[in-house]
């Protein structure tokens, strides 16, 4: 079960404000980092939505980004269309794959469905890796940023669009949060906890978890439009399976199933990420140490740890406990 | 297209097919018996790749590195094995992933510490190293000899499996393992057993192919997810499916390529697809 508590809004205000303040007093650099970490994050919620409370551990969430992004671009730039309509027939785009991927793989669960997700991303990630017309290994470029003029901004400007994305990230949040505390939320946990419970009351599992993958697309493909518009430029990298692996890491990292853990994992990650590559050329063994101690410390995440800590000390009145571990997922 | 094109292309299918074989027989053996994914399963064939390299340089021997660089991912293995493992076997398939992602990092990093991120080449063994003529085409003798290094290994591992006592240990603690334990069989020995004769397969097939392909930094991503397919389609836990799925990936891939150019790199997947929606258990399981 989703609760917005009120550590939860404290942490979102707490992180919007940080990633604010970073890109308002940065240099160009660092609002060039808050939109990474903006677009990283909306992915780690979105894979928190589905795995952290639908118990679907997707390995494709960087193709779903990526298919937006795509289909954003060949709309915008190889058809012409305005920005607007493209990014919607690139979110639709993302919407119609994670609900088929979801639609195909829910009576698979565990290892299955990993592996059945990580196959259908990896089958999007050669398609366009193959494809002339699209660029192939090389991607396409020439892509615009959404006009917003008539507000008197411009988004060619990092800071304009630092705080865009920021605003995104809010939106997104919103958006996942108020699904979850939907009757939909509430079954998608109770699938999650105990599919042939919810099955024996009549819900029909495999239709709701297609949707949720759907939603969970919907916010991958915001993702997508978005991380198309802050490089100008996309390629087939962002649909490899490492991605998605990347992302599972922000989540744990952050915490499952809380939803503000991945926006925390994110900061942590994008940061980290940027500090070690000062130092060193192998930050990717750092982040592997540093993955394989948090699943080892508990799994519950940095957020989720400490979240548990405060619950434990102070219970509330209401059986407010999240989530402890990942138990039956096989 | 004549005879010669489609004998040519057989073999090539075939030495592909036996270089999966090596790999994902000991990740589908790990994972019907000990139920763990271990995705940094190709890791260990890159180390087996670039130990084999190493230890041919500095000994100038082709077939000592060939015997050592399997011994020695097995050591790796089993140091892995006891730090991390033996801990996650019950952790759920979520965790598992994470935690060999995140060695996959590791891993990808110390041999780039170790070796550099140049393209290592190594050269087949002199008695290997020219090429055999016969029925019209002329074919490398070190191919030849990777596929009949596979079938031995596959025929030897049926063999072993079907035919001895050991075999029918393995066989039973897949099935059932609680039941196999009641029955007095060291169930958590077998696993490590198990656990390291499919690391040494990895580094077998690592050094195997250095010779073919040369040894880079991303060899080890770049078989991991055909393996892993061949594991999916063939059933986890059995050597049938591991060789059905196998052969299946490798005549797939490589006939694809040359009849099918435009559609090959998706043809995997769409049968990945086919056989999770009609038959998710794969087409060989363990346990029927």
């Amino acid at each position: 079960m989703f609760y917005q508590s009120r550590l939860r809004s404290i942490t979102l205000i707490l992180a919007l404000g940080f990633l604010a303040a970073y890109a308002s007093f940065g240099s160009y650099f660092a609002r060039e980092i808050v939109i990474e970490i903006t677009i990283l994050a909306i992915l780690a919620i979105s894979l928190d939505f589905c795995a952290g409370f639908g118990g679907m551990v997707s390995l494709c969430h960087g193709a779903i980004m990526g298919i937006s992004a795509y289909a954003f671009t060949i709309m915008s730039v190889k058809l012409g269309l305005p920005s607007v309509p493209s990014a919607m027939i690139g979110l639709m785009a993302a919407v119609v794959f994670s609900g088929l991927v979801g639609w195909v793989t829910a009576r698979t669960s565990g290892i299955f469905f990993i592996m059945a997700t990580l196959a259908f991303g990896q089958m999007a990630y050669t398609f366009f890796f193959k494809s002339r017309w699209l660029g192939g290994d090389d991607g396409m470029g020439g892509i615009d940023r959404f006009d917003l003029s008539w507000l008197g901004v411009d988004m060619n400007d990092a800071l304009v669009f630092a705080l865009f994305g920021i605003a995104v990230l809010l939106l997104v949040y919103v958006i996942a949060a108020i699904l979850l505390r939907s009757g939909f939320g509430r079954i998608l946990s109770g699938i999650h906890s105990n599919e042939n419970r919810m099955q024996a009351v009549g819900i029909n599992t495999a239709n709701h978890k297609a949707i949720a993958m759907a939603a969970s697309g919907l916010m991958a493909g915001i993702a997508g439009i978005l991380a198309a518009q802050h490089t100008l430029y996309i390629s087939p990298e962002l649909l490899i399976w490492t991605v998605s692996g990347e992302v599972l890491l922000v989540v744990i990292l952050g915490g499952i199933g809380t939803l503000i853990g991945p926006v925390v994992g994110a900061i942590m990650l994008v940061m980290l990420k940027h500090e070690l590559s000062n130092y060193t050329d192998y930050w990717h063994m750092i982040v592997g140490m540093v993955l394989i101690f948090a699943v080892l410390a508990g799994g519950r995440g940095i957020f989720g740890q400490i979240e548990y800590w405060l619950i434990t000390r102070h219970p509330p009145k209401a059986p407010h406990l999240p989530p402890a571990k990942e138990k039956d997922l096989a | 297209m004549d005879a010669s094109f489609w004998l040519l292309q057989f073999l090539n299918a075939m030495q592909y097919s036996m270089l999966l074989f090596l790999l994902s027989i000991g990740l589908t053996v790990i994972f019907g018996l000990m139920h763990f994914v271990n995705l940094a399963h190709a890791s260990l064939y890159m180390l087996g790749a670039y130990f084999g390299i190493s230890v041919s340089a500095l000994t100038g021997q082709f077939w000592l590195a060939f015997i050592l660089s399997p011994i020695i991912v097995t050591l790796i293995g089993a140091i892995l094995y006891f730090t991390l493992i033996d801990r996650m076997r019950a952790a759920g398939p979520m965790n598992q992933v994470l935690v060999t992602f995140g060695l996959i990092f590791v891993i990808l990093d110390l041999v780039r510490l170790g070796w550099g991120d140049i393209a290592l080449g190594l050269d087949a063994p002199d008695a290997l190293a020219h090429t055999v003529s016969f029925w019209g085409i002329s074919y490398p003798a070190y191919r030849l000899f990777i596929i009949a290094l596979g079938l031995t290994i596959m025929i030897s591992m049926w063999v072993v499996l079907a035919r001895t006592q050991i075999g029918a240990m393995i066989r039973a603690s897949v099935e059932n393992a609680d039941m196999a334990a009641s029955l007095g069989i060291h169930v958590g020995r077998l696993f490590f057993v198990v656990f390291c004769f499919g690391c040494a397969l990895a580094g077998l097939a690592g050094v195997a192919a250095a010779p073919i392909f040369s040894a880079t930094t991303t060899m080890g991503i770049t078989i991991l997810i055909p393996t892993l397919i061949v594991v999916v389609i063939g059933g986890l836990g059995s050597l049938e499916g591991a060789i059905a799925g196998s052969l299946i990936i490798g005549f797939l891939e490589t006939f694809g390529a040359v009849l099918l150019p435009s559609l090959s790199a998706v043809l995997t997947y769409i049968l990945l697809a086919v056989i999770l929606v009609l038959r998710p258990q794969g087409l060989i399981p363990a346990r029927g």
